[in-house]
């Protein structure tokens, strides 16, 4: 378990985080400059926060209140720092001996061979790292990371300087390594993807502050704020107004018209914000009667993107106020083949309730 | 096609500027090494005693010097390159100083400071230890003078480690020695020995600040430079030969400098 619950103030920019992370691997995701590569760099006690207090696995290694600041090389903990650092002087065997320092020359030997072998770069050991290419540079930065088998893995961006064909795999094996370690791994990026698809848990950090955090799909699908949503990649933001809610459905008046959500309870605020995925809005044919009798609306497409595998709709809703947004939409390539959507542009969409997060505030 | 000649033009106005500045330097050197074989020996010149006597006094001292400041020197370059202290700038400049100032006034401040009543001096020499005008005198000139040429070539030198790799290093369980000792220093090597070449250059030569703090006294204070000015009324043909000794020692430190150079834009 890591905890970091820290404050402090670069230049003009201000940090106040407040993260825990268990045995898994947390991404904390957001746009550069949000504040990622500042927070693991305390974590990892390379900044020194103003205030606030660190916990690695129940360890203290900062604490301002009690004067407690373990410097970065007793932290016992593994940094891959973003485009991997190694050190340009040294072979690729002595990049990843670099940190058994404290080992016997024969162990570090073996220990050198093992996790290049982990990494496959055992045939890399004699090459300066000029000359490797960057999927191998990541490999040999995580063998060095790793070799001083720490519990801590703190990664900044490590899948930038990777062919993207290689970027799957190295995910998954990411995953497994972590898992076959016993590591806790914090991750950081601003590839929404590449969020998804490695952690397990997310926290969105925007401008210095967590605004959210939690198992991956809870924070996915269920955005706290607007911005967290925005964030997210939730393409349909509404504003909106509570005007009634019965069972688990709360309606809401939009510029769009009425639109009902699923919800376990009344909102805190009747002035809310509705967000809604374009790829969960349902395009319907307009010749065929509806089967659903809430959130139908007559569309008109305004505009369109493809994106190979799918197609994304711009589309005005027909009787919505004067000035409302207009919708994104998502479309896999087959339905819109079989639908043939280019051939009109009148359609029928159906907003799902269960689709749509009601945001309060 | 005016375009063309144009172009033509200016390139024969470069070519002209450049080959008026390259005669002012060559010419003259040329001429004193030519008339060093031509009108005298001076393989025989360099074997008379104030030839050979001042050749090793200049590299016995000039590589004491270089050794002090690379000792001194390396710890403040590293401060000046990686901390911000109060004073910073004024200290930078100070470590400058002698580089613009005139050695003479260099070698005056010494003597002032370390001569039998100066500051330091004073106490000195109730304790019974000489300074001025001694072999030592000859060291402390030299440094005073080529010390910052080592620490400007090694500070940029510091100042171009990445020092995410110095991060890295720490995270990897090495503490502020090691990671000197393993890291910044390795990356850094160029130009520290780039820098103790210059130094080296420069304290050989020295001159204006020796003879006023340590005064030219043969066997004991009498470098090169010195030796050549008093060989230039008795020994020409001495005054040629050390003088091209001095030339190609130079010559030949500034090809290794570049040399490093051009090595550690290479490596790094």
């Amino acid at each position: 378990m890591i905890r970091a619950d820290i404050q402090t103030t670069v230049g003009s920019f201000d940090l106040k985080v407040d993260l825990a992370v268990d045995r898994e691997i947390t991404v904390l995701y957001g746009h550069s400059g949000a504040g990622k590569t500042l927070t693991l760099e305390a974590i990892a006690g390379l900044l020194t926060p103003r205030e606030g207090r660190i916990t690695l696995h129940d360890r203290v290694v900062f604490d301002s209140s009690a004067g407690v600041n373990v410097p970065p090389q007793r932290r016992d903990l593994g940094y891959l720092v973003q485009s991997y650092a190694l050190f340009p002087h040294l072979t690729v065997a002595q990049n990843i001996a670099y940190g058994l320092g404290h080992v016997r020359r024969a162990e570090r030997r073996d220990c050198v061979e093992r996790f290049a072998r982990m990494f496959g770069v055992d045939d890399l050991l004699h090459r300066r790292p000029a000359r490797i290419s960057g999927g191998q540079a990541q490999r040999v930065a995580l063998a060095r990371a790793l070799a001083r088998e720490p519990r801590v893995l703190l990664l900044d961006e490590p899948f930038a300087a990777v062919d993207s064909s290689n970027r799957r795999t190295m995910r998954r094996e990411l995953r497994q390594l972590a898992q076959r370690l016993d590591l806790s791994v914090v991750m950081v990026t601003h590839d929404l993807t590449e969020a998804y698809n490695v952690g397990d848990r997310l926290a969105v950090i925007d401008r210095g502050r967590v605004l959210q955090a939690g198992p991956r799909d809870e924070v996915f699908h269920r955005p706290a704020t607007a911005r967290a949503a925005e964030l997210l990649g939730v393409q349909n933001i509404l504003p909106g107004r509570v005007v009634g809610a019965d069972r688990d459905r709360v309606h809401v008046a939009t510029g769009l018209g009425m639109i009902e959500a699923q919800a376990e309870s009344r909102p805190a605020t009747d002035h809310v914000q509705l967000a809604v995925r374009a790829e969960q809005i349902i395009l319907e044919r307009p010749d065929r009667p509806s089967t659903h009798r809430e959130n139908r609306f007559q569309i008109t497409i305004v505009d369109e993107a493809a994106f190979g595998f799918s197609h994304t709709l711009v589309v005005q809703v027909d009787d919505a106020a004067s000035g409302a947004p207009t919708l994104e939409i998502d479309v896999p390539a087959h339905p819109y083949q079989v639908l043939n959507v280019p051939a009109h542009r009148d359609w029928r969409i159906h907003i799902p309730p269960e689709a749509v997060r009601v945001i309060a505030g | 096609m005016r375009r063309a000649q144009s172009l033509t033009w200016s390139r024969l106005a470069l070519a002209v500027s450049a080959a008026i500045l390259v005669a002012f330097i060559g010419i003259p050197v040329g001429a004193l090494i030519a008339r060093g074989f031509i009108q005298g020996d001076v393989l025989a010149a360099l074997r008379s005693p104030v030839a050979t006597t001042a050749l090793w006094l200049s590299l016995a001292t000039s590589a004491i010097a270089v050794a002090v400041a690379v000792v001194l020197g390396t710890p403040a370059a590293y401060l000046l390159a990686r901390h911000a202290f109060p004073g910073r700038s004024i200290v930078d400049t100070l470590i400058d100083l002698p580089v613009v100032l005139p050695p003479v006034v260099g070698g005056l401040a010494l003597l002032v400071a370390l001569g039998r009543h100066g500051v330091i001096g004073g106490p000195l020499d109730a304790a019974g230890v000489d300074v001025a005008f001694t072999t030592g005198a000859v060291v402390l000139a030299q440094l005073f003078v080529a010390v910052p040429f080592y620490i400007r070539a090694a500070r940029a030198g510091f100042e171009s480690v990445d020092r995410r790799l110095e991060a890295v290093s720490a995270t990897l369980g090495a503490g502020g020695w090691r990671t000197f000792r393993r890291v910044t220093v390795p990356l850094a090597l160029p130009s520290l020995i780039g820098g103790a070449v210059m130094c080296w250059a420069r304290a050989l030569g020295e001159f204006g600040a020796t003879i006023m703090f340590a005064g030219n006294v043969f066997g004991r204070t009498q470098t090169m430079p010195l030796a050549i000015l008093e060989a230039i009324e008795t020994d020409v043909d001495a005054a040629l030969a050390i003088a091209i000794v001095l030339i190609v020692l130079a010559f030949a430190g500034l090809l290794a400098f570049k040399a490093l150079a051009r090595l550690g834009g290479r490596v790094l």
